[in-house]
C-alpha cells in the first residue's frame, strides 16, 4: 500500500493524519517539533527527507510559510509525487493560488487543493462528512480519496482547481466576518444575508480568475460556508467571534487556536477587486474592520446603505 | 489556378537517397512514410474497438464528407460523394471485419493525404536559392549582386536570438517540438530559413492546405516534409489522424513544429489561449516511447516570431474587427497570395535593420521544466531530475490520457509565459502603441469601434509624440532590464525622432492605406485599426508603459481592459 505523508503538525495535519491511519495506512506527520503521534499508524517525525518515500504528500501549513516549506520539501520529490495542500490562503493581491506556488517551487506537477466543511474535530472523530478535490488530475483525487475516504468520509473531485481554491478562501473570510455578525449578536436573517451576497461576491472574484460559478454552489463554497453558519466552531468563527468581545487582534488570533488566513485574505481581494473593476464591498467592509479602520458599526451602516440592484 | 493539379508534385526518382549518418533524421522520412501510416493507422483501429464506436466514428466522417463534397461541383467532388454515400448504405449491414476493414481504408487514405514528403534534392536546392531569391525580391534593382551573395542581405533582416548552440546540442540528445507564435504565413518560411541558417535541423509541420493553393510553395512544402492539413475536412476521424500522425512523428524522433495559437493571431496581440492539440500529442509520444522502455527525450521550445511589418496586416485586423474570425477560418485571398505586395513588404524593410526577429525561449521538458545544456530536466532548485517520473504511477512508466491533458494544459501556460517574456518590442509596435494611446486619451469614454471611426482627425505634434516614444522606450528599457520582454536593436539605440521617421517610411507606400503620415508639423493618426493591430502586441504592458501622466495612465488602463478575442 502506497505510503501517506502530512506536511504541518498543526491541529489540521494532525487530523489528516489521524483520519488516514484510522483505513489502516501508515502515515508520516513532519513537524518541526516533535508531536505526539496519536495513533499507532502515525509515525511521527522532524526530518523533511522522509517526506519523500510517500507518495501522496498533504500540505497542511499556512499560505505564509508555503514558498519555504515548497522549497525545503523540493529537495525530495520528483515528478512521481502528488501533493495536495489544504491551506484557505493566496499569496498576494493578484491572488496567486497556492497550488500555482507548489507548481512553480517544487518539481511537481500533479497537484491540487482538498476544501470543503472539514474542521480537525470531525475529522478526528470520524463524523459522517465530505469533502472536494480541486485537481488536473483524476489520480490526485483518486489517490485522496484512498487516503482520507471511507465509510465516514466521501470524496468529491473537480477539475476547477482555482475554483475550489478562492471559494475556500473567501468562505474563510466570510466564516470570520459571521462569526463577528454572531458575537454582535446579529440573528439569523443577517447572517443569511452576509453568507449569499458574500458567495455572490466570491464568485465574481472566482470567475475573473478563471473558475467556474457552480464550483461555488458547491462543497468549496456554498457547503462549507454551511457548515460556519451552523456553528462547527472551526478557528474563523472563533477568530470571528473574539474580535467582536472587543479583544485585540493578536489575543483573537490566540483564541482561534490556529492560523488564521481570513485577515490576509480581506485586504488582498480588496485590492485585486479594485484593480480587476469587480465589487467586492464585503471584503472591502471587513478589510477596513480587521485593520482598525472602521468599526463594525460602521461597515455595516455603509454597507446596508448601497444602492439595491437585481439580485 | 483551379486547373492545377490539386496533388502535390513530386520529382521523379532517379535512384534511392541514402542518407549519411550525420543527416538529420528527416532525410530518412521517405524510406519510413509508409511504416508510419501503418502506425497511424494502427493507432486509429486501437482507439475504435468496439462496433458502435466504429458505426459512430465512420457515420460522422461520412455525414461530414457529404456536406462538403455537396457544395463542390467538379469531378473528383463527385466521386468521393459516391464513395461516401456507398459507405452510409453499407455500414448499417457490415459485418464487424467488414466495418473494421473500412475504418482502415478511411484511415488509411487520410493518413496518406496528410503524409508529406522529404527530398533531399528539393531540400539541397533551396538552401542554395531561397535566400538568394528571397533577397532578389527584396532589392530587385540588385538582382545579380543579392544572387551572388545571397543571404547577405537576408541575415541582416531576419535576426535570430536566444540559445541557439544549446537548441544545436539538444536536437542531438532528443526530439524538438518548436512552438512559435504565429501571426502571418511567412513564419514557416522565415523559421525555415532561420533553422537552415544557424545550423538547426529542418522541422516537419503541418501546413493548412491554403497554403498548398500555390503551386511553387507547394511544391516546396510538401517536398520539405510539411504535412497537408485541411481544415475544410471537420470529421472526427480525420483530427484523430492528424494528431495521431504528429505524435507518431515526435514518437519516431522527427523534429516538428506547431503554432500553438491554430490560426494567425488576428487582433495582432500575443497568443494567450493556446490550442495545444499537438502540443497534447508531444506528451503522448513522450509518455507511450518511455511506456515502451525508449528513453528519447523530447524538448518544447517556445519561440516568438516578431515583425516590423505584417505582410497581411489589413486582412487579419479587418477580420478580427468584423468579428468573422471564426466564419473567415482560412482566408484565401489575402495579401500572402499577391505577388506585387510580397515586392512592396519586402522593399519596406530597407529602412529598418531587422524586419524580422525569430528569438527563441529556454527549451523545457514535455512537464515545462527547465533543461540543461545537456538535456537533462532540472528542478526548481536545480537538481537534474528524470521526466520519466511524471508519467509513473506507482514504479509503472504509463499510457494515461486523462493524466496527459493534464499536462498539455500546464505547458499550454509554460509555453504562453515563455511568448510574453520572449516578445521581441518592434519599433512600429511602440510607435503605433503611443500613437494608439494618444487616441484613447483623445476620445475618453468611447467604446473601441467609436474610436475607430476618428480616422485622420487626432493630431500630435511631432516634437510631443517623439517626447512620448522616447519616454514609453524608457520605461520599455525598464521592463527589459527586469526580464519581462526584449527590446529591437534599433529601437534601443536611435533617438526618438529617428525612430519616428523610419517606422513612417516602412509603413508609408506599403500599407493600402497611410497609417499615420505628418502634416504641417503633427502627426495625424490615419488608419486607427493598423495602429490598433500593431499596438497590440504590448496591448498586456499598456500600463506599465504608461509613465507619470494621469491621462496617459487611464488611456492604458482602457487600452488593458479593452474588449478583444486574440
Amino acid at each position: 500500500m502506497s505510503r501517506v505523508a502530512v506536511l504541518g503538525g498543526g491541529s489540521f495535519g494532525r487530523a489528516l493524519a489521524i483520519q488516514v491511519a484510522r483505513s489502516g495506512r501508515v502515515v508520516t506527520l513532519w513537524s518541526r517539533q516533535p508531536r505526539d503521534p496519536a495513533h499507532a499508524n502515525v509515525r511521527s517525525t522532524t526530518r523533511i527527507a522522509e517526506v519523500g518515500q510517500a507518495e501522496l504528500v498533504f500540505v497542511a501549513a499556512p499560505s505564509i510559510h508555503i514558498d519555504g516549506l515548497a522549497q525545503e520539501v523540493g529537495h525530495y520529490l520528483d515528478g512521481t509525487h502528488l501533493l495536495v495542500h489544504v491551506s484557505r490562503g493566496l499569496i498576494g493581491s493578484d491572488l496567486t493560488t497556492l497550488t500555482q506556488r507548489l507548481r512553480s517551487s517544487t518539481p511537481c506537477r500533479r497537484v491540487g487543493v482538498l476544501a470543503g466543511p472539514l474542521v480537525a474535530r470531525a475529522l478526528a472523530e470520524g463524523e459522517p462528512g465530505g469533502a472536494i478535490v480541486g485537481s488536473l488530475f483524476p489520480e490526485v483525487t483518486e489517490a485522496v480519496r484512498e487516503a482520507i475516504g471511507g465509510p465516514t468520509m466521501r470524496i468529491y473531485g473537480t477539475s476547477d482547481v482555482v475554483g475550489v481554491e478562492i471559494a475556500s478562501a473567501m468562505v474563510g473570510l466570510f466564516a470570520l466576518g459571521i462569526g463577528y455578525a454572531q458575537g454582535r449578536g446579529f440573528g439569523p436573517a443577517t447572517t443569511a444575508m452576509l453568507a449569499t451576497r458574500g458567495m455572490a461576491e466570491a464568485m465574481r472574484v472566482g470567475v475573473a480568475c478563471g473558475a467556474t460559478e457552480r464550483t461555488f454552489s458547491g462543497l468549496a463554497g456554498f457547503g462549507d460556508l454551511m457548515a460556519a453558519v451552523a456553528g462547527d466552531g472551526r478557528p474563523e468563527s472563533l477568530f470571528g467571534r473574539a474580535l467582536a468581545e472587543g479583544l485585540p487582534l493578536p489575543e483573537a488570533a490566540a483564541r482561534a487556536g490556529a492560523f488564521v488566513e481570513g485577515a490576509g485574505i480581506a485586504a488582498q481581494v480588496t485590492a485585486f477587486a479594485e484593480r480587476h473593476g469587480l465589487e467586492a464591498p464585503i471584503s472591502a467592509g471587513m478589510a477596513a474592520l480587521l485593520s482598525g479602520r472602521a468599526s463594525g458599526s460602521a461597515v455595516l451602516a455603509q454597507l446596508m446603505s448601497r444602492p439595491v440592484r437585481g439580485e | 489556378m483551379k486547373l492545377l493539379p490539386t496533388k502535390p508534385l513530386r520529382l521523379p526518382r532517379l535512384r534511392t537517397y541514402v542518407p549519411a549518418p550525420t543527416d538529420p533524421k528527416i532525410f530518412w522520412f521517405n524510406s519510413e512514410r509508409d511504416d508510419i501510416v501503418n502506425d497511424v493507422v494502427r493507432r486509429i483501429l486501437e482507439r475504435y474497438q468496439s462496433d458502435e464506436d466504429i458505426e459512430l466514428c465512420l457515420n460522422d466522417a461520412a455525414y461530414n464528407e457529404i456536406r462538403r463534397h455537396e457544395a463542390r461541383t467538379d469531378e473528383g467532388a463527385k466521386n468521393r460523394l459516391e464513395y461516401w454515400r456507398g459507405i452510409v448504405r453499407r455500414l448499417s449491414r457490415m459485418s464487424s471485419e467488414g466495418r473494421q476493414e473500412t475504418l482502415r481504408e478511411c484511415a488509411t487514405k487520410m493518413a496518406y493525404d496528410v503524409a508529406g514528403n522529404f527530398d533531399p534534392r528539393v531540400y539541397k536546392f533551396a538552401a542554395k536559392a531561397v535566400p538568394g531569391l528571397l533577397t532578389a525580391v527584396m532589392n530587385p534593382s540588385s538582382v545579380m549582386r543579392s544572387l551572388l551573395d545571397s543571404g547577405a542581405r537576408l541575415d541582416e533582416l531576419v535576426a535570430a536570438q536566444g540559445p541557439i548552440e544549446k537548441l544545436r546540442n539538444l536536437q542531438r540528445k532528443g526530439t524538438i517540438v518548436l512552438a512559435p507564435t504565429h501571426c502571418s504565413n511567412l513564419d514557416s518560411i522565415a523559421i525555415a530559413w532561420v533553422l537552415l541558417r544557424e545550423g538547426l535541423s529542418p522541422v516537419v509541420y503541418g501546413a493548412g492546405k491554403n497554403l498548398f493553393s500555390n503551386p511553387i510553395i507547394s511544391f516546396f512544402m510538401h517536398n520539405l516534409g510539411a504535412y497537408r492539413v485541411d481544415r475544410r475536412i471537420k470529421a472526427t476521424l480525420y483530427k484523430d489522424v492528424l494528431k495521431s500522425y504528429s505524435s507518431v512523428m515526435i514518437e519516431r524522433g522527427y523534429h516538428s513544429l506547431f503554432f500553438p495559437g491554430g490560426t494567425r493571431s488576428r487582433s495582432g496581440a500575443i497568443e494567450r489561449r493556446l490550442k495545444l492539440g499537438l502540443a497534447g500529442s508531444g506528451i503522448d509520444a513522450f509518455s507511450r516511447n518511455h511506456s515502451r522502455g525508449i528513453k528519447r527525450p523530447v524538448y518544447f521550445v517556445p519561440a516568438t516570431i516578431n515583425y516590423a511589418l505584417v505582410l497581411e496586416a489589413e486582412t487579419l485586423i479587418d477580420d478580427h474587427l468584423k468579428e468573422a474570425g471564426r466564419h473567415r477560418y482560412i482566408i484565401e485571398d489575402d495579401e500572402f497570395s499577391r505577388v506585387e505586395r510580397w515586392i512592396s513588404f519586402f522593399s519596406r524593410f530597407r529602412a529598418l535593420e531587422s524586419a524580422c526577429v525569430i528569438r527563441f525561449g529556454e527549451p523545457m521538458d514535455p512537464f515545462g521544466n527547465r533543461v540543461d545544456d545537456e538535456g537533462r530536466s532540472l528542478a526548481p532548485d536545480g537538481r537534474t531530475i528524470d521526466p520519466m517520473t511524471y508519467v509513473t504511477r506507482r514504479g509503472q512508466a504509463v499510457v494515461d490520457h486523462a493524466r496527459d491533458a493534464a499536462y498539455t494544459r500546464e505547458l499550454g501556460e509554460s509555453i504562453a509565459h515563455s511568448y510574453g517574456v520572449e516578445t521581441v518590442a518592434m519599433p512600429t509596435q511602440l510607435l503605433a502603441h503611443v500613437i494608439f494611446r494618444r487616441m484613447v486619451r483623445a476620445t475618453p469614454g468611447l467604446d473601441l469601434f467609436a474610436r475607430l471611426r476618428h480616422r485622420g482627425d487626432i493630431a500630435i505634434p511631432v516634437e510631443e509624440l517623439a517626447a512620448d516614444l522616447g519616454n514609453t522606450r524608457d520605461a520599455l528599457l525598464g521592463l527589459e532590464q527586469r526580464g519581462r520582454i526584449h527590446v529591437d536593436a534599433l529601437l534601443r539605440r536611435e533617438s526618438p525622432m529617428r525612430i519616428l521617421e523610419r517606422c513612417l517610411a516602412t509603413w508609408d507606400g506599403y500599407h493600402l492605406r497611410p497609417v499615420a503620415k505628418i502634416v504641417s508639423g503633427s502627426v495625424l493618426a490615419e488608419d486607427p485599426n493598423l495602429l490598433l493591430y500593431y499596438a497590440n502586441r504590448l496591448r498586456g504592458f499598456a500600463v506599465e508603459l504608461s509613465g507619470a501622466n494621469e491621462a496617459d495612465r487611464a488611456a492604458a488602463r482602457d487600452i488593458e481592459v479593452m474588449e478583444l478575442r486574440t
